[in-house]
């Protein structure tokens, strides 16, 4: 499906996305239609990429822009589908006879860029690797597994300690990128230095802070593939900078561009435009283990506070959908008679803040940060509540300072407005975000009934039957107001017209497997 | 002046450039602690609980007391080891061979630009003080001084690179790869960077020489029928010398200040970019080295003025 299709899909499915109006119309009609042209093979893509890896060993390294780079490299053992994000099979076909053991069939004949078979005693090595390896970021993610086994040359299966088909998911992520276990014997953890995976393209040179180079893996295994003869990285950080580097003709392909650059696209007739849905939710996160917010009253006022259209409008050009729950509409786990919970309304939030003993309004201490697009957000949002008595005090400051003083262990702030980057799976969604005790849950609290409910997402291998699960914890944390979504925030890109075939996904970390050079 | 002065005014200078490296980067380190927030942070990802953030910390030696942290990356700095990124794991030295030539590169040019157009500037103000001339220049000087270079390099990208499409509007390539290209890519981040030195050199040229051409000395010198060009060019500028010499090497520091914005708009890959990321991160290795580095050029240049003072002015010592 074209992105304009899918897009166009979307729109009618979501009569709330008629808010949106005029921008993201204009955005979609100015899409080619990818599908149609014949993908040429050969060419070296120049892209600008926004941020230097924090690392190219997908199990030592944390950054949600890692991604990115590391798909060219690292294929994985599951992979999901554009639009929905439903998982689906990668270099290996998942099952589970039966609800604590889950089987990897592994594709025959896959080798990684050093010649290394990619078989079940690699697949073993790397997931042993990921859950034990002193330095791995992806620990907590593989917590559920009790054992993997060799079980055939192409078959690894996996003891589980609880049901957990979540697991699909979370090998399309970090934890099932296939790292050459000889590269990893022969260099241990400096094979963040030297990359060796079983992608589409080999790894060649990564200058901190400058450039990125892969080149075509010539015994890829999906026949045709890639296109792409290399991809060149340049590595700026300074957005706007790196959208004029596409306009000059430096760089075909500049993404994850903020919507407030969307008419310096516009303006440069030599580009295309790209603008699709993600996962990336503004919001605010609420620490409700103390007062005034441990008053589900007070939470559900901000809620019914802010005017989720005037914010896409206002803070974003329109490029972006009103959150109603922490997933977008076009999500294979998104609930519909959720989103009607709360629609924009002042009066209500007065009267609620009046029944938990706040008549004269409250005043909330609140963390941000200092870049222009937060600045902006908070303006508006300070507005919106101000007008239902809810009083904000801003406190700024860099990402990880003004996070950390929230999150960790100092318990600043009442509130914090930030974003949720999204997770391949809805469960670790809400399982960072909601559990007892995890990191993104400020207060440290849960309501047994929501810690019951998260394990049980976990549960079913059936996506209907998941998604029913799903359905109840949104019910819950928006019933109880446990954050604010606001909005989620469109991907924006900007390509040369001589960049075709990308298509973007719902995770906003784009992929270059379907791009060529015309 | 004897060479064994000379000698020992470099010896001296050596000795105090010690304790201000240490204390520099021991400042540093000690800001870089304590700013909230740490590099265990960015290191543990973004799945981290509190526990795994207390686990990193421990197996990168974050939880060692400030002192022993400080103390075991000054005694690897003293051996020449600049240790490697906590984050990405690259040498620091690597880092900076890679980085240093594109800032120097961007800073030398920057310095010829602004004394190319700055002394006449300054000359032509100073030869006829309160003309058309004299204010035209000193309107000029104004602008350069008040125009942010990051603003004036954005203007000049719109129009030289987009519009015109002569330079290049982003990144640079290694002087040792492609001198030309490497120029190329240098000139209009340069002439961001020289606004302010093109100002600052005519400004001062201007003030210290209009200062000695109404001095006494000069009268002398007119009443002894010099010609005043003549005045100006041997007498005048010589005069002038040890001034223009002060700001030259103060406009140098902050050049080397100014590329952290003007790299960040240029994206070039150079030594501000490198401190503003390791930053971010609470990367102190990066920044301990990239602060390393500076004062040393810094001390280095200082003692290079000092030396060219006291030959320029036999009295200096």
């Amino acid at each position: 499906m074209t992105n304009s299709n899918r897009m166009a899909g979307m729109l009618s499915r979501r009569e709330i996305m008629a808010l949106a109006g005029g921008a993201a119309l204009a955005g979609m009609t100015g899409l080619p239609a990818f599908a149609q042209e014949a993908a040429k093979k050969g060419g070296v893509l120049k892209v600008a990429a926004p941020a230097n890896p924090s690392s190219l060993d997908p199990a030592t390294g944390g950054a949600g822009s890692d991604h990115s780079i590391l798909w060219t490299m690292y294929d994985t053992l599951v992979e999901w589908d554009y639009t929905t994000l439903k998982p689906k099979p990668g270099l290996a076909r998942w099952s589970y006879p039966d609800s604590s053991t889950m089987v990897l069939d592994i594709t025959q004949g896959i080798k990684f860029h050093d010649g290394t078979d990619l078989d079940a005693e690699a697949v073993k090595f790397n997931l042993d690797r990921n859950r034990q390896d002193q330095r791995s970021n992806v620990k907590a993610d593989l917590t559920s597994v009790a054992s993997v086994e060799v079980t055939g040359p192409l078959q690894v299966t996996l003891k589980l300690k609880n049901p957990d088909t979540a697991l699909p998911a979370i090998l399309s992520d970090r934890a099932g990128m296939m790292v050459s276990p000889t590269n990893i014997k022969a260099l241990g953890n400096d094979t963040n230095r030297k990359p060796v995976g079983a992608g589409p393209w080999k790894f060649v040179s990564w200058a901190d802070n400058a450039s990125i180079v892969v080149t075509r893996n010539e015994t890829y295994w999906r026949p045709g593939r890639p296109y792409l003869d290399g991809i060149e990285f340049a590595i700026i950080p300074e957005l706007a900078t790196a959208l004029r580097s596409v306009i000059a003709g430096e760089n075909e392909m500049a993404f994850s561009l903020p919507a407030r650059l969307k008419p310096v696209i516009d303006r440069a007739k030599n580009l295309q435009v790209i603008t699709a849905p993600t996962l990336y939710c503004i919001q605010l996160y609420f620490n409700y283990a103390r007062a005034p917010l441990d008053n589900v009253k007070v939470r559900q006022a901000i809620n019914f506070a802010i005017d989720r259209e005037a914010f896409v409008k206002a803070t974003m050009g329109g490029l972006g959908e009103p959150a109603t729950m922490t997933l977008p509409s076009s999500h294979w786990a998104y609930d519909k008679s959720v989103s009607t919970l709360y629609p924009h309304d002042p009066a209500k939030a007065k009267k609620l803040l009046t029944e938990a003993g706040f008549k004269d309004g409250v005043d909330l201490t609140i963390g941000s940060y200092t870049d222009q697009d937060s600045v902006r957000r908070s303006e508006v949002l300070q507005a919106q509540l101000a007008a239902a008595g809810i009083r904000l005090k801003f406190t700024r400051g860099t990402i990880a300072e003004i996070s950390a003083q929230f999150f960790a262990t100092e318990k600043k702030f009442d509130v914090l407005l930030s974003a949720w980057t999204g997770r391949p799976d809805p469960s670790m969604t809400y399982a960072l975000g909601f559990d007892k005790g995890a990191y993104y849950n400020a207060g440290r609290e849960a309501d047994p009934e929501l810690v019951k409910l998260i394990q049980q997402s976990r549960e079913s291998e059936d996506l209907t039957e998941r998604a029913k699960v799903f359905a109840k914890i949104q019910r819950f944390v928006m019933e109880n107001g446990l954050s604010a979504p606001i909005a989620f925030q469109y991907e924006l890109d900007a390509l040369s017209k001589k960049a075709l075939g990308y298509k973007p996904n719902l995770l906003g970390k784009p992929k270059f497997e379907n791009m060529h050079l015309g | 002046m004897s060479q064994s002065r000379k000698g020992s005014i470099i010896v001296r200078r050596l000795l105090q450039a010690v304790p201000v490296i240490v204390l520099s980067t021991f400042i540093v380190f000690g800001l870089l602690k304590l700013v909230p927030g740490d590099v265990a942070v960015t290191l543990a990802g973004d799945n981290a609980s509190d526990a795994r953030i207390a686990e990193i910390r421990h197996i990168y030696g974050l939880d060692r007391p400030f002192l022993v942290q400080y103390g075991s990356w000054l005694w690897k700095a003293v051996h020449g080891d600049l240790s490697s990124s906590l984050v990405s794991s690259e040498s620091v030295l690597s880092s900076i061979e890679r980085c240093l030539p594109h800032t120097m590169l961007i800073v030398v040019l920057a310095m010829l630009l602004a004394l190319a157009i700055g002394i006449p500037l300054g000359i032509a103000a100073a030869s006829r003080p309160g003309s058309w001339t004299d204010g035209f220049v000193m309107t000029i000087a104004s602008l350069g001084v008040a125009i942010p270079n990051f603003w004036l390099g954005m203007l000049m990208v719109a129009f030289f690179s987009l519009d015109l499409n002569w330079l290049p509007a982003t990144g640079a390539t290694p002087i040792s790869e492609d001198f030309w290209d490497a120029i190329r890519h240098a000139i209009l981040p340069a002439c961001a960077l020289a606004a302010g030195g093109v100002a600052e050199v005519a400004r001062q040229l201007r003030s210290s020489l209009v200062e000695i051409l109404s001095s006494q000395q000069v009268r002398t010198l007119h009443a002894k029928g010099l010609r005043p060009s003549s005045i100006l060019w041997r007498h005048g500028l010589k005069n002038v010398s040890v001034n223009l010499l002060t700001v030259i090497s103060l406009l140098f520091n902050r050049m080397l200040a100014a590329t952290v914005v003007v790299e960040a708009v240029f994206a070039i890959p150079g030594m501000g970019n490198l401190i503003v990321n390791g930053a971010i991160h609470r990367d102190f290795p990066v920044v301990q080295g990239v602060v390393f580095t500076m004062v040393l050029i810094v001390v280095a240049l200082n003692l290079l003025t000092d030396v060219l003072y006291s030959i320029l002015d036999p009295r200096i010592s």
